[in-house]
């Protein structure tokens, strides 16, 4: 929620009218991140996330039974599970960026700013990142008690840094396209946690994918199953970092073009009233 | 009456099975698979090579072949092959008269205990496949000391003290955001 409380965005308006800046859409990031760590709801998510990775890592810690390799999926699955909740909360906070400030009242006085709109989206991409990488900062020191003993911590996080962050964009800026062009908040989140629910189902059928090429083409079009896919195969079969790069393909695919879309539509998208006028 | 049916029958079938057991036997005839070393020390996580020779001491060449590593657990631990190798067959060529092949299988012990690790060699031809007889080489015993890498206790400071400061934020933030409000 992008407010004029603190003048920050009239200030930067008054400073540089009549022309825009290219700096703009930091200065709506920065409020952006205000507004959501400051307003309690991003700590609230992080302490969540966090209770979340405690019990996993006590249960898997506390298991006498785990063995060599179930010990690097242990790290696998942390890893997957701290992706999967951070993209998570990413794309919801996106997807409540736009139309929660329709249904709030203050898109309009966002919108009155001489702010572009496309520097309002990213502004707001740029924010809603904030949450996937302190997400990510909190995973760490459980990716380390789990990984330390068997030298796979550094890949770890390498591999989660690099492809959580490849999906968090991607998500997020699909969550804001959907924000954009919903008619309410509840359209908004429900479709963007259809959207998260349907990439991730995939991976929790018994037995996986079908065998053959249909189930390989369905794996690796699917950004969510397929990064997944990757962290697995380096982290716990200990495959090169560049033998199954095929799968980071969609992920890098949903990342530029979400994003690419969104900036170039945002003049259009980016309204009072989805669907309505400007 | 029946009985002496019975006892000829008997030896019809012995008659038939006969040749084709000693055929089979001939496939395999001189072959033999040896280990390189009779025991290995390591540390759950590591990575040893098991080395294997089959010699085919006849003169004739031998039918293509099939060669297997397996682990069998001395201590009762649970072996799941694939943890161990993913690739535990390989496929011989047919081995020439008096010649030898060398074999070799990148392991990691992934369960601490002691285990034999051995290499059985199958025939594989069109007519002995599925046959035999199994020649199993002399085992390699393979100690693996274990390495407690992931303890409750250790764990405990980050599990605890990661939520805490977390949640001690969180509500650090709410009472400030309340505390606004009501100003």
């Amino acid at each position: 929620m992008t407010t004029l409380v603190n003048g920050e965005i009239e200030e930067t308006a008054r400073q540089q009218a009549p022309t825009r800046s290219r700096g703009d859409w930091a200065v709506v990031a920065r409020q952006e991140s205000r507004d959501l760590w400051l307003s309690g709801r991003g700590p609230l998510l992080l302490f969540a996330f966090s209770v979340l990775l405690s019990v996993f890592t006590y249960l898997a810690a506390t298991n006498q039974a785990i063995n060599f390799l179930e010990q690097r999926e242990a790290v696998d699955l942390t890893l997957q599970i701290a992706i999967a909740v951070g993209v998570l909360v990413t794309l919801l906070v996106s997807a409540d960026a736009l139309s929660g400030e329709r249904e709030r009242g203050t898109l309009e006085s966002l919108l009155l700013t001489p702010v572009s709109r496309r520097a309002i989206v990213l502004g707001k991409l740029v924010g809603a990142l904030t949450l996937w990488f302190a997400a990510f900062l909190v995973a760490i020191p459980y990716v380390w008690v789990l990984g330390r003993g068997v030298s796979i911590v550094k890949t770890a996080l390498l591999l989660g840094l690099g492809v959580g962050t490849v999906l968090a964009v991607g998500l997020a800026a699909l969550g804001l396209l959907v924000s954009a062009l919903s008619s309410s908040n509840k359209v908004s989140l429900a479709i963007s946690f259809f959207l998260l629910l349907a990439f991730f189902a995939p991976s929790q059928l018994p037995g996986g994918l079908p065998k053959g090429w249909f189930g390989d083409v369905l794996g690796k079009i699917n950004p969510v199953g397929s990064g997944l896919h990757y962290s697995t195969a380096v982290l716990v079969h200990g495959h090169g970092w560049t033998r199954d790069l095929a799968y980071l393909i969609s992920p890098l695919v949903l990342a530029v073009l979400a994003s690419a879309v969104l900036l170039v539509l945002s003049e259009r998208i980016v309204r009072l009233n989805a669907g309505g006028e400007r | 009456m029946r009985t002496r049916l019975s006892v000829a029958f008997a030896a019809l079938a012995a008659l038939t099975v006969i040749p084709a057991a000693h055929a089979a036997a001939q496939q395999t005839d001189g072959l033999e698979v040896t280990v390189d070393q009779p025991r290995i020390t390591t540390v759950i996580g590591d990575r040893i090579t098991i080395r294997a020779h089959v010699t085919n001491s006849g003169s004739t060449a031998s039918d293509p072949l099939i060669a297997h590593l397996n682990v069998a657990s001395l201590t009762g631990t649970y072996v799941d092959l694939e943890d161990w190798t993913a690739a535990p067959t390989q496929h011989l060529e047919p081995l020439g008269g008096h010649a030898t092949t060398a074999l070799a299988w990148d392991i990691q012990a992934v369960n601490a205990g002691r285990f034999d690790v051995y290499v059985v060699v199958l025939p594989n031809g069109p007519t002995s496949s599925g046959t035999g007889p199994a020649m199993a080489s002399s085992p390699v015993e393979v100690t693996v000391a274990g390495k407690r890498t992931l303890n409750a206790g250790g764990s405990l400071p980050v599990v605890i003290a990661v939520p805490l400061l977390l949640g001690a934020a969180a509500l650090g933030s709410r009472l400030r955001l309340r505390r606004i409000r009501a100003h």
